[in-house]
């Protein structure tokens, strides 16, 4: 296969249902729904929100995933496939697809046939207005393309409501959705392969692997699109106030609510080293630009707690565009992975002109929105130490719905118990949602250090977590509720590790 | 012929959705997916920036300098009158001195494209004095502030009964407001039409009403405007009055510029601009004996009507034919107002004050409960409505045919309500991580507008000659299955395959002067009045068939009684050999100069209600049911699941069960949201906070419990109802109030005797901090009683 190297290409390579496109100019600028309802006229995906909190807007993505990863319990490199997930079109820039396929619900019939899937849902009852079920129709697509159908098997009901949690309906009640997704027989499912050959588009993405695209627009905005690390950091110390895109789940929420407008871009889509899990020793090392999806997937066993937590994360849609690098540079008191690595002692991997730095992120956040990263530098990777068998964490996030909610209170408790399990030695207590920043509770965790491992002592504890917090009220919860939970969370934890704990 | 298969009737089976095929694969259209002619444009709104006050000043002139703004409007542009309203006439279409709401239209702006109009929306200027907003119900009191007339049912004799009860509570309850969350925004599109002519593609459940303001606000005659629905993308009733004003925008850019002229509100301004269900704070009274039978309830409702008055003088007159429920009052006085405030004007949502007056009953008996250490279970059977004279209502209309003493018995059974409630209070007193709750709640939902003229439809039905049949009626399809199950009505009409049979977009040039779709009623007016059209079409065809089939067989008189449409075909009961097929037959008729098309009229019978006396039978019939739902709570974070619902209805004979399923779980789990989860928040200036799905939290598929059983009721006897169907668009909404009882329970197990005042919805903060403040009673209760020893 031949592959160029280093061209600069100043347009996308985008297909969509199969077609090839080149995407220039403007194009390049507007979301994927835009695209495909204003510039194509396919109009099946639906707009409701605006903001990837509905899924009615789900359409397939599959991208040849080059990236290897070192933990040994996720990805395998799959070669020349495209691998499909579902994602929210309208916070999907299409300068982040450069070199991906689009498959959106009008490329889902074949020879003019409703899929398995859109039959089921005819049959089931599983549409009523009608305005979601494109959406659905292609996430339960996407979840029939996962692993579980390589055995054959017929999706879980468990299966569906996690997989569909990205996907409001407001008519159905789900029942009859779930019962539609059952009644589909995964061995009479073309896949998407089927389809869409995986074999002509990836020859033609992997012969593109190494371009280096800078797409300029007739109103002068730009965005640059490297292939590697060293060319992002490049554009990055070149043009310091650009924006920097990996998922833009939060980038494009902002831009269709017409709070920003970024004229010059950095999109770290295609840069595969930013992308990796891996695991060695007790330390776990996450890409800045690894989609939460393969966070979940690489770390299912290792961090249980953290994969446990992930799961309430956004929707699957959202996982699968979000990366952590864009969690952390995000910087929101209420980010959801922060906690943990505030308690973990995380190491940020910082690279800039001059080399590379790393960070606790203890250290990185300075105020509201605030933190260590100047304008020329890129969080690279996040170097997570793990638990140690000696400590118990426990991850809690407290949200007004459990899925695809964004959160009220999160915390992370860390505490390490001496060897007959009696006394706390150490303990380690982040909370986020209770001020400017996520919060380490020092004087708490001195309390708590060398005392016994007893509920009096945690609701003790508690008590003064509430003096260390400073919460205010807004949409998603009142102070009062926050301060009451920043107390509550510790006497939860005591019961929640009560039981593995030799009494 | 012999061995012929015969075709099933079609009513009573599960066919798909008549755009079951559109919507699974994103062909089914809704407004916005209308290719845009050439030259249409693209409309925006400005809204006031203040909840309250005196419009000193719009300024557009920077606006119309901008490239693509093509027009920019005020009030002052309207040719027509500019205040409006279905029932009062007191909301304008364009703000005219005064803002009463945030974000209530002033400004209409028409550009090239979305970025000028919205380019636009941002350049005008509008400048208010403001003044302090009235935001909830108590200021509304004490300011005086109501909209239309207070309403009273009364009955027996409330005071004495009161001064007699051996128990008394007395108490407010308050429920919040629930956003309707259609997944389409509101849209319209308007093409200008010749000599002045209007054309308008609208999501609405009300055409005609939608066709008659326009041409009021805009100058123009009923005829010259035509509204059409294909379908919308849910409604709920938040499309019964409320896309009106985005009609008119799209309607006067059209009518100044001649050019088409498209809306589509964004979410965030949809959910910021339009009304919602009404919140409700309601003051009461209970008297009851030891058994906990209820002697004596006085209820005074006050609903937060927003801005303008809307249809919520409709709203709390539902409120007050609700207070009952299930349950036999024989002493009750009801009174209901409804406050004027500076939110939008709130509407119709799915129940329509129901679901506020069963809230308030049923937490009434969970109290009474409470009080007495018993079950409120046996509190529900003790006062459920029964046989003479317990089955008269507050209002005066006799209860017939009720099977609610069944449906609680049998779905008690079959819950395992019992067994599973002493499991959950025996769970109570030793975890100390959770709390369980299980509850039973029921609804008695009457069926008909309580405006008695809109209880009436018009259906036109036309036969082509292959036999194919096309059907408008005034019903709009808004995911609930109308046009689905009407099909299936007229398909039987004429024993052809309902694939045979096409529901047309509701047009109000086919059918006039109809009636919102709303009230649950869609099905039973359209399809009653469809089934006429056809009976009409069967009459004359049955007529020329007679002699038909004479002619062929000089041994029958021709007799048009004996005339059957079966199978696909038409032959004379006496001689089945002979048949022809409809096609042939419609093609036959036509040539025969039989007329194939006709307009059925329905009205329902009976039904008559006096407003001023509170007393008639302003209801056809009832649908009824109970839930029975348990929650889940955890002690320190108050998270609440519910993890299992067992639902049992009478709903008569289902024209269609796979689509009566789906409404009854999708009823369910809207109203399991308003009850538990979805909380519209405002701050001090009056602005919606909660805008968005972001902040606004509608159930999602993790939220539905796995357990969740649904049963109906054997119900035959609702013969004077089209097939002998029930409504079931409303009711089972109102049995998610079983979610929030249940709740109530986990609590009261805390509590004990005490009251626990949990508000409505149960969300996650309220139940954790109701249950913290329990615990510092209990606590503060313990020392004193400590220090007194």
């Amino acid at each position: 296969m031949l592959q160029s190297t280093n061209t600069s290409r100043d347009h996308l390579l985008v297909f969509i249902n199969g077609q090839r496109h080149e995407v220039a100019g403007l194009n390049a600028f507007l979301t994927l729904s835009d695209y495909l309802r204003l510039r194509l006229g396919q109009v099946g995906t639906k707009i409701v929100c605006s903001e990837g909190d509905c899924g009615a807007c789900s359409v397939l993505v599959g991208r040849v995933e080059d990236v290897v990863d070192e933990s040994g319990g996720g990805d395998k490199s799959r070669g020349g496939k495209l691998i499909y997930r579902a994602i929210d079109s309208c916070i999907q820039f299409m300068y982040q697809l450069d070199r991906a396929h689009v498959v959106s619900i009008e490329g889902l019939k074949r020879n003019g046939l409703l899929s398995p899937v859109q039959d089921a849902m005819v049959k089931c009852h599983g549409s009523q207005c009608g305005f979601c079920t494109p959406g659905f129709v292609m996430t339960m697509a996407g979840l029939l393309e996962g692993d579980g159908v390589d055995r054959g098997e017929a999706l879980t009901p468990d299966q569906l409501r996690d997989g569909l949690t990205g996907n409001l309906c407001r008519c159905t009640g789900y029942v009859q959705i779930i019962d539609a997704g059952c009644a589909v027989d995964p061995g009479k499912t073309a896949r998407l392969s089927e389809l869409y050959p995986d074999g002509p588009i990836a020859d033609v993405f992997n012969s593109h692997s190494q371009d280096g695209v800078v797409v300029t627009a007739d109103d002068g905005r730009t965005v640059a699109i490297p292939a590697n690390l060293d060319a992002a950091v490049a554009f990055k110390a070149a043009h310091p106030g650009c924006t920097v895109v990996a998922g833009a789940t939060d980038i494009g929420v902002q831009r269709n609510k017409g709070k920003i407008d970024p004229r010059e871009v950095l999109c770290l889509a295609n840069v595969g080293e930013m992308m990796g899990v891996s695991y060695a020793g007790s330390n776990l090392t996450v890409g800045a630009c690894a989609n939460w999806s393969r966070v979940e997937r690489s770390i299912k066993d290792i961090v249980p707690q953290f994969h446990d937590v992930l799961t309430v994360f956004g929707s699957p849609q959202i996982r699968n565009a979000g990366t952590i690098g864009g969690n952390i540079a995000n910087a929101s008191p209420i980010a959801d992975s922060v906690p943990f690595l505030l308690v973990m002692g995380a190491q940020l991997e910082i690279v800039g002109p001059n080399g590379t730095r790393r960070i606790d992120i203890n250290d990185f956040y300075t105020g509201y929105k605030q933190f260590d990263l100047s304008a020329d530098e890129l969080i690279a990777r996040v170097h997570i130490p793990l638990p140690t068998e000696a400590q118990t964490l426990r991850l809690y996030k407290v949200s007004r719905r459990r899925d695809l909610d964004i959160s009220t209170f999160t915390a992370a408790v860390l505490v390490e118990l001496d060897n007959a399990g009696e006394t706390i030695r150490n303990a380690r207590i982040a909370y986020g949602g209770v001020a400017a920043v996520v919060l380490r509770l020092p004087k708490t965790e001195a309390f708590l250090t060398g005392k016994p491992f007893e509920e009096s002592v945690l609701r003790e504890a508690g008590q003064l977590a509430r003096t260390e917090v400073t919460p205010i009220t807004d949409v998603r919860g009142s102070a009062d509720f926050r301060l009451q939970l920043a107390e509550n969370i510790l006497a939860k934890f005591y019961f929640d590790c009560a039981q593995k704990t030799p009494v | 012929m012999t061995n012929r298969s015969k075709t099933m009737p079609t009513v009573g089976q599960s066919i798909p959705h008549d755009s079951g095929t559109g919507h699974v694969t994103g062909e089914a259209l809704y407004i916005d997916d209308y290719t845009p002619i050439a030259d249409e444009l693209f409309v925006e709104f400005v809204g006031s920036p203040t909840a309250c006050g005196k419009i000193e000043s719009v300024d557009v002139s920077e606006a119309k300098k901008l490239p693509g703004v093509v027009g920019v409007y005020t009030y002052r542009d309207v040719l027509g009158h500019n205040i409006f309203g279905p029932v009062i006439c007191d909301e304008p279409f364009l703000a005219e001195d005064r803002v009463d709401y945030v974000g209530q239209p002033v400004v209409v702006v028409a550009g090239e494209t979305r970025e000028a109009a919205l380019a636009g929306r941002k350049a005008v200027k509008i400048d208010v004095s403001p003044k302090q907003p009235v935001l909830d119900i108590d200021t509304a009191i004490q300011k005086k502030q109501f909209l239309g007339p207070e309403r009273r049912i009364e009955r027996g004799d409330f005071d004495s009964a009161w001064d007699s009860s051996q128990h008394t509570i007395e108490a407010t309850f308050e429920s919040n407001g629930q956003e309707q969350f259609y997944l389409e925004s509101q849209a319209c599109i308007a093409y200008p039409g010749e000599q002045g002519q209007l054309m308008v593609e609208s999501s609405t459940q009300n055409p005609t009403e939608t066709q008659a303001i326009l041409a009021e606000v805009l100058g123009l005659g009923m005829h010259e405007v035509v509204v059409r629905c294909k379908r919308m993308g849910g409604a709920f009733g938040g499309k019964e009055t409320q896309g009106v004003i985005p009609a008119l925008m799209a309607a006067l850019v059209s009518q100044k510029t001649g050019r088409p002229a498209r809306v589509v509100y964004t979410k965030d301004d949809d959910m910021k601009i339009t009304g919602k269900r009404h919140p409700y704070k309601t003051w009461y009274k209970a008297g009851f004996d030891s058994e906990g039978r209820l002697n004596a309830v006085k209820l005074d409702y006050y609903s937060d009507g927003g801005a303008s008055a809307d249809l919520s003088t409709g709203i709390m007159e539902r409120t007050l034919l609700h207070a009952d429920n299930a349950y036999y009052l024989p002493n009750v006085k009801l009174k209901g107002r409804i406050c004027k405030t500076n939110i939008p004007p709130n509407t119709a949502f799915r129940g329509f004050g129901g679901p506020q007056a069963i809230a308030v009953i049923e937490n009434i008996i969970q109290e009474v409960a409470a009080k007495l250490g018993k079950d409120a279970y046996d509190i529900r059977k003790i006062n459920c409505y029964g046989g003479s004279p317990r089955n008269t209502t507050p209002y005066g209309q006799e209860v017939k045919n009720n099977l609610m003493p069944q449906i609680l018995e049998t779905l008690a059974k079959t819950s395992d309500y019992k067994k599973r409630l002493a499991e959950a209070e025996a769970f109570n007193k030793q975890s100390p991580t959770r709390l369980k709750g299980i509850a039973m709640t029921a609804v008695k939902f009457g069926i008909s507008f309580t405006t008695k003229f809109l209880n009436q439809g018009n259906a036109l039905v036309s036969v082509y000659t292959d036999g194919t049949v096309q059907v408008s009626t005034g019903a709009t399809e808004m995911g609930q299955g109308v046009n689905t199950k009407i099909r299936q009505i007229v398909a039987d009409e004429f024993g052809i395959p309902v694939d045979r049979v096409m529901m047309m977009t509701t047009s109000t040039e086919k059918n006039i002067n109809t009636s919102p779709t709303a009230a649950s009623a869609g099905t039973d007016l359209n399809g009653a009045a469809a089934s006429n059209a056809c009976a009409e079409i069967r009459q004359r065809m049955a007529k020329f068939a007679a002699e038909l089939f004479a002619q062929k067989n000089n041994h029958l008189a021709p007799s048009p009684d004996e005339i059957r449409f079966e199978d696909g075909h038409v032959f004379d009961r006496r001689n089945t050999d002979n048949r022809v097929a409809f096609g042939d037959f419609a093609n036959q008729a036509r040539m025969a100069r039989i007329d194939l098309g006709a307009r059925g009229f329905y009205l329902t019978p009976g039904i008559d209600f006096d407003r001023d006396t509170g007393k008639g039978n302003p209801f056809f019939y009832f649908t009824t049911g109970a839930a029975v739902a348990e929650v889940s709570i955890d002690r320190f974070t108050g998270d609440l699941r519910v993890v299992g619902v067992d639902l049992l209805m009478d709903i008569g004979r289902m024209i269609n069960p796979g689509i009566d399923h789906g409404q009854v779980i999708g009823g369910f789990v809207q109203g399991m949201g308003w009850c538990t989860a979805e909380q519209l928040v405002y701050n001090d200036k009056g602005e919606l906070l909660s805008y968005s799905p972001t902040t606004y939290k509608i159930p999602n598929i993790t939220d539905i419990p796995k357990r969740f059983n649904i049963a109906f009721m054997d119900n035959g006897e609702n013969s004077k109802n089209i097939r002998s169907s029930k409504a079931v668009g409303e009711p089972p909404l109102m049995l998610g109030v079983a979610a929030w009882a249940a709740a109530k329970h986990a609590l009261g197990c805390v509590a004990g005797k005490e009251s626990v005042p949990l508000k409505l919805p149960a969300t996650n903060e309220e139940v954790l901090m109701c249950l913290t403040g329990i615990e510092h009673k209990q606590r503060e209760a313990d020392k004193r009683q400590a220090s007194t020893h």
